[in-house]
């Protein structure tokens, strides 16, 4: 018998902005015959900061992928607006309409902080007048200077990677941002600065999810889902 | 418009790659250049060529198809030879007359035309031919006397046991000199090319003219104490008491007159007593022959010989180009030209032939060419595989952003493109400098190895380049005397003014010239490789090097899983 459990704990954030922007309905998904995810059903709504936690193995960056259009759900349906997002061009989802930062940023190495930003912006194929000046718009505004804005990816820190993804995200000015582990390998000042990034955002008017097993993180965000570890009979 | 402005950030980023890539491309670039160049070369020189190429052409009687119809009946000297069905042949089919010539000269392709036409005559009292003392054998004497036992200017011929030992020419009449007959100024090759320059009397005769006006040679006027204005007088070979006068108009000098080969076959084909005279002239000389001759049986033979002197037409057609030529042939077959004479041009074979080790050059480039590509479109596919792996990270990102699959295999196949154009404009540039010397290079080794194998075939021949020291091999022909019967040879045989097709004598001067030097005038150098046609031919190349190589990074990419990448790296 398998099973898992779901803890829904809702604060009362968000209630100016009710209609979810992001809906799972009963979403199950394995990896070849092993279930990872069964049964899921969350909605989120914009201007709220979302986490979703469990323990490793729990399937969080797999609801990441699945939210993220990279994976899609063997059974159930994920709705963006209240379309399905297995109808949509999921190139274009995820280059408009959502914005990730990666565990481990997945950032082009080679290119500069500001040229990974603009390339995003490219991608996206919005239209923005100055592109350079609005992605070092952005990575200011996450705490990076011009210099650092000029250096390859690969010669920045861990924490500032982490902003240039979060810049990157923002370029295009998605209405979703999901972030996997958004604070995982930052030093306790950084984590904080980065949740206050997010917590801007939110308030911006964003979906912001977090995915994270840090009950520090957790606390700083307005809904949390917790996903629990199907058990499976031996 | 940023797939681009990524592929060319993406290639200055990573320059150790590209470079070698670039270097196989170039690599690859200036070997296809080179490689076309050569085939343009050639090209190129061919059209030269041909522009330049004036194009004559001959009718001749086809002997070799008619011996080899027969032949399939029985070999010669198998005894089953059918000799006098040839000779039958031959003298039904080998004559074509003057007007027959003109009929084909009616022909649309043809531009022009002209003939020579050729007799001999001996010297009197006064007027006796220019004798080397190598080359006095009985052949010019009278009466069908190339007995083949003369001695031959000291090299050792084996007699003419090849061709009959004596029996094949004992009708055949030559003389003291070799009378030959210009329809016009452009029947004068030799005069035309330079050979031959008029040394005194200003000008040749007038074309067309019926005077017994000749020109001489400047040994023969030397030899006689002859000037401009003097007379000669001539007779027939055959009846020496039939005599025409002849007033030299001009003197000349050729350069073949000190030519001593060709005297072996007596003095008349010695070029110092050529007679130039208008065929008109000589036409009117034959007709006054033909109206006095006599005619005589050989008691032993039964055959009849005339007394009149034979002359013997060289009719030439010149074309505008190659495709008057080619045309001519149909159009000479509408008009009646029997299938037992062949059209042929030897402007055209020699053309030909200078062109062989340019198109064995062109040849081999062409299969260099094709290795190159395969084998460097390989080496690029291989190279770029190992590009898109090591990049595999890459693609699983900027496909997670949302950047499309055939969006990311266009901007990789962008950088391949970028770089085999540079690489091709290089090669070209390298290959515009160094085609030109390579080629001729290559040429030149071609052309050694055609002198080399020439080289073998005169050893083998025993020739050495020297005709007086060299050997020409005796009896070794199909034609010994006890195959050919020659009583079979039909008297009917040419005895007004007849085609070249049965004039052995002729036959076997040529041959003796060919025999001597083969020569050909190849084309030893080209001037200019790389042009327009070479440079899009390259881009072609850089655009098909660009399709093989980006195949494989498409496929990999449109392969690739962007989850899997990601999650394989996390």
């Amino acid at each position: 018998m398998e099973e898992i459990l779901q803890n829904q704990t809702a604060n009362e954030a968000g209630e100016n902005f009710p209609i979810p922007v992001l809906s799972l309905h009963h979403i199950s998904f394995a990896y070849d015959k092993t279930p990872v995810l069964k049964d899921l059903s969350f909605d989120f709504e914009k201007g709220k900061m979302y986490c979703i936690i469990g323990k490793s193995g729990a399937g969080k960056t797999t609801l990441l992928s699945l939210l993220s259009g990279l994976a899609s759900p063997n059974t159930g349906d994920i709705l963006f607006e209240g379309q399905s997002i297995s109808k949509t061009d999921k190139y274009v989802f995820r280059s408009r309409d959502i914005g990730v930062v990666f565990q481990s940023f997945n950032l082009i190495t080679k290119y500069t902080a500001l040229e990974n930003v603009v390339l995003s912006m490219d991608i996206s194929g919005v239209k923005i007048a100055d592109k350079k000046a609005r992605a070092m718009a952005l990575l200011q505004s996450v705490g990076l200077d011009e210099d650092e804005a000029n250096r390859r990816v690969l010669l920045l820190s861990g924490g500032q990677q982490q902003r240039v993804a979060i810049a990157r995200a923002l370029s295009y000015n998605p209405s979703i941002i999901l972030a996997d582990e958004p604070t995982g390998n930052l030093d306790r000042e950084t984590q904080g600065e980065i949740m206050e990034i997010f917590k801007g955002l939110a308030n911006e008017g964003k979906c912001v999810i977090l995915v994270s097993h840090s009950a520090e993180v957790a606390a700083m965000c307005d809904v949390r889902y917790e996903l629990q570890k199907i058990q499976r009979k031996k | 418009m940023y797939i681009i402005k990524n592929a060319l950030r993406s290639l200055s980023r990573a320059k150790g790659r590209n470079i070698l890539i670039g270097i196989i491309a170039l690599v690859i670039a200036v070997s296809s250049c080179l490689g076309l160049s050569i085939r343009q070369a050639a090209e190129s020189a061919k059209q030269t060529a041909l522009d330049g190429l004036s194009v004559t052409a001959t009718i001749s009687f086809d002997r070799a198809g008619t011996i080899g119809d027969i032949a399939k009946q029985g070999e010669p000297g198998s005894g089953n030879f059918d000799f006098s069905a040839f000779s039958e042949q031959m003298g039904e089919t080998s004559a074509l007359t003057l007007s027959e010539y003109l009929t084909y000269a009616a022909c649309e392709s043809v531009d022009n035309y002209y003939y020579t036409l050729t007799a001999y005559v001996n010297g009197t009292d006064g007027f006796s031919p220019v004798s080397d003392s190598e080359s006095t054998g009985e052949s010019s004497s009278t009466g069908g006397t190339f007995s083949g036992g003369g001695d031959s200017g000291g090299g050792n011929y084996g007699g003419v046991g090849g061709f009959g030992g004596g029996g094949m020419f004992g009708d055949v009449t030559t003389g003291d000199f070799t009378v030959v007959g210009y329809s016009s100024d452009l029947a004068m090759t030799d005069i035309i090319s330079g050979n031959t320059q008029i040394q005194d009397g200003g000008a040749v005769f007038e074309e067309g003219t019926e005077n017994y006006d000749c020109i001489i040679s400047s040994e023969l006027a030397t030899t006689n104490g002859l000037a401009v204005g003097d007379t000669v007088l001539v007779c027939n070979p055959s009846a020496e008491s039939e005599t025409y006068t002849l007033t030299v108009v001009g003197i000349y000098a050729s350069q073949s007159a000190n030519d001593f080969s060709r005297s072996v076959f007596g003095t008349s084909q010695d070029p110092a007593n050529e007679i130039y005279v208008s065929a008109a002239a000589l036409q009117k000389m034959l007709d006054a022959s033909a109206a006095v001759s006599t005619s005589t049986t050989d008691s032993s033979t039964g055959r009849t010989v005339e007394s009149k002197m034979v002359g013997t037409l060289n009719f030439t057609y010149t074309f505008e180009d190659v495709k008057g030529y080619e045309a001519f042939e149909e159009e000479a077959r509408t008009a009646g030209l029997s299938d037992s004479y062949v059209i042929t041009s030897s402007d055209l074979s020699a053309y030909e032939e200078s062109l062989s080790p340019l198109e064995t050059l062109s040849n081999l480039a062409k299969w260099f060419l094709i290795i190159i590509l395969a084998i460097g479109g390989v080496i690029l596919v291989v190279l770029n595989i190992f590009n898109v792996r090591e990049r595999k990270y890459e693609v699983g990102v900027l496909t997670a952003m949302g950047m499309k699959k055939w969006k990311v295999a266009a901007q990789f196949t962008c950088e391949i493109l970028v770089i085999t154009m540079i690489a091709v404009i290089l090669g070209a540039g390298i290959g515009a400098v160094s085609s030109v010397p390579v080629t001729n290079a290559l040429l030149q080794t071609q052309l050694t190895s055609a002198d080399n194998k020439q080289a073998q075939i005169d050893e083998s021949f025993g020739r050495g380049g020297n005709m007086g020291g060299g050997k020409m091999p005796g009896g070794a022909g199909g034609f010994s005397g006890g195959d050919f019967d020659t009583s079979n040879i039909p008297d009917n045989l040419p005895s007004d003014v007849s085609g070249g097709g049965f004039n052995m004598f002729d036959n076997m001067k040529d041959t003796m010239n060919d025999v001597k030097s083969k020569t050909v005038d190849y084309v030893t150098e080209v001037d200019s490789a790389m042009n327009l046609t070479v440079a899009l031919e390259m881009i072609l190349v850089g655009f098909f090097l660009t399709l093989v190589s980006s195949a494989a990074s498409v496929l990999f990419i449109m392969r690739y899983d962007p989850l899997k990448i990601l999650a394989n790296r996390d």
